[in-house]
């Protein structure tokens, strides 16, 4: 059976009332705020580049980019906020978004957040990104969490996914619910368990998931964490990942652990036509064991390690092993880093096999900022008659006052796609607002 | 079919149950929305000013400092609460790289940040090819549940 087309959803049903409402409920509070916080980020972007086809053909892209988010919590004096995230493009040349044109755009987020003083409690209308249990989903909808005196927690989730896929005349996605049943104890554990509904056909089946959490001080700084989801459609565990993790201060910090996942139980849900046979041979799994190691070996600088053995259990694709080491040196009060790393993956097919390194630096004097990026790969059998990929990325940037920064990009890359290729890019950082304290 | 409606059931009274006879909420003071101080430059590291646990996210600050192990496993953490997060980041900060039809990789965008995480530096379209025949979950967990427009001129 042909994988179903997917579409991108509209939110055409419950969006223009969850808009409404999110929108309107802020100017109303906004008028009788005492101290509401305000602020507006903007983010404007102008790329420039070029591209040559096969057969002679030259295009020119001036893609304008703008990403906007609008933060305003403490609405009439209550714990109520609103938030805002969207972006949109207009081609000042030729159409650089493929079937979508000269325009295009979306709206990311735009919901009421209500947070309660105590237990972490909290409630969100609209649209907005979750991560909840076995839920990482945008939906169009309504959120709560709350925690009782015992610790004991539950959580609810409902609405309209905001993507979905339609296998041939189904016209339209359906609903998406779940939730969150948990236990913590401050500084000992949380555990939870999740289930999730998405009654959409995936590959002829409604999405549902069950899902388990863990976090688990064990003694002093070893903690346990783990996470797996069971796929009811397909009756089967799809996926599973259990860490041990050392955190014995601000110094050091180590993680190792195993994971593992099975195609056909973890790509059922997907919108995604990668993931979908005929693209992909469902039958196989894949089982990792990873370390990770962070370690401040001085103030400012540190050592990062990373190792993974990636076992499948179809030949035909492969086992593959990945060892990564780098440093970081963060100077100039922290403003500045310089980074070095390799990485090599080593794997039972040579086409799998390629060697990658690193190198950056950003110097921040006064209000100059000057960035220096570049990368090359090294791959092992040869890609559309090349074996070498490189990529440097030089940055300038000034800040013209304490809420406006210009700065501009130029991308050289050399690949098996491009004998070479130049990009430029401006950026213009304006953040507006009241508030104050940290926000990153 | 069967076997779904003890589950639904089970779960009904267990909400029902929490609402009525564990009404009140926890008195543990909840995570301010925004950090009160200013934050400085560079990765954030907790422990430079906070000790022992969060009251609000109820686990270790040494837990959250963001190293390197903290950041590849950043998710983990996010699935079992975010207030903590957002005293910090704004919503958005998320969507930078988790949003759903974005045309920008995150680091095209952050190109003036190479100091920042993004997995998708150079042109990674030649090596996601080999990531992602050797490791596709690792991609499904950001891209499986998207319909990205991008994506789909090659991949129907």
């Amino acid at each position: 059976m042909a994988r179903p087309t997917t579409v991108v959803s509209s939110g055409k049903r419950l969006l223009p009332v969850l808009l409404a409402i999110s929108l309107l409920l802020p100017l109303l509070l906004a008028g009788t705020s005492r101290a509401a916080d305000y602020s507006v980020s903007s983010k404007t972007y102008l790329r420039y580049y070029k591209q040559e086809f096969a057969g002679g053909n030259k295009n020119t892209y001036a893609p304008l980019y703008e990403y906007l988010s609008a933060d305003a919590a403490n609405l009439g004096g209550t714990p109520i906020a609103f938030h805002f995230y969207g972006w949109g493009r207009v081609d000042l040349s030729d159409p650089s978004g493929g079937t979508s044109g000269k325009e295009s755009g979306d709206i990311g987020s735009a919901y009421l957040e209500y947070l309660h003083p105590q237990g972490n409690a909290q409630m969100k209308l609209g649209r907005f990104f979750l991560t909840e249990g076995v839920a990482v989903e945008t939906l169009d909808g309504a959120f709560f969490k709350v925690t009782t005196p015992i610790g004991i927690g539950i959580s609810g989730y409902g609405g309209s996914p905001v993507e979905y896929s339609i296998l041939d005349n189904t016209s339209v996605g359906d609903s998406l619910y779940g939730g969150r049943l948990f236990f913590s104890r401050s500084g000992v554990t949380e555990i939870g368990v999740s289930y999730l509904k998405d009654k959409n056909p995936f590959e002829g089946k409604d999405r549902e998931l069950y899902g388990g959490d863990l976090w688990l001080r064990l003694f002093g700084p070893v903690e346990l964490t783990a996470q797996a989801s069971y796929n009811q459609a397909t009756q089967g565990m799809a996926s599973q990942r259990y860490a041990l993790r050392v955190v014995p201060g601000s110094r050091f910090d180590f993680s190792g652990g195993y994971e593992a996942y099975s195609y056909k139980d973890l790509f059922q849900t997907t919108l995604h036509p990668a993931f979908a046979v005929p693209s992909i041979d469902n039958t196989d799994k894949v089982q990792t064991i990873f370390a990770v190691v962070d370690w401040e070996i001085f103030p400012g600088l540190t050592l990062e390690l990373v190792a993974k053995n990636i076992r499948h259990d179809n030949v035909s694709t492969g086992n593959a092993n990945r060892g990564e080491a780098g440093f970081r040196y963060a100077f100039n009060e922290k403003k500045d880093v310089f980074g070095l790393s390799a990485a090599v993956v080593t794997a039972d097919w040579e086409e799998n096999e390629y060697q990658e390194y690193r190198g950056f630096v950003t110097w921040s004097p006064s209000k100059l900022r000057l960035t220096l990026d570049a990368l090359t790969q090294q791959y092992k059998k040869e890609i559309d008659g090349k074996k070498n990929a490189v990529q440097v990325v030089a940055s300038a940037g000034y800040k013209v006052s304490s809420s406006l920064a210009l700065s501009g990009d130029l991308t050289y890359t050399q690949s098996p796609r491009y004998e070479q290729d130049y990009a430029g890019m401006v950026r213009a950082t304006l953040e507006l607002g009241t508030t104050t304290g940290g926000k990153k | 079919m069967t076997r779904r409606v003890p589950f639904n059931a089970v779960f009904g009274a267990v909400l029902i149950a929490l609402f009525v006879g564990c009404s009140a909420v926890s008195q543990t003071p909840s995570v301010p929305p925004k950090h009160p101080e200013e934050l400085p430059a560079g990765r954030v590291d907790c422990l430079e000013c906070h000790s022992d646990v969060s009251t609000g996210a109820l686990k270790p600050y040494g837990t959250l400092r963001h190293s390197r192990v903290f950041i590849d496993s950043h998710g983990t953490y996010a699935r079992q609460g975010q207030n903590l997060c957002s005293a910090c980041h704004a919503p958005a900060f998320c969507q930078t790289c988790h949003a759903r039809k974005d045309e920008m990789k995150p680091n095209v965008k952050m190109g003036d940040r190479p100091d920042r995480m993004a997995p998708h530096r150079g042109d990674y379209i030649v090596k996601h090819q080999i990531d992602g025949r050797l490791d596709p979950g690792s991609c499904f967990r950001c891209h499986g549940n998207k319909s990205n427009a991008q994506c789909r001129q090659c991949h129907k």
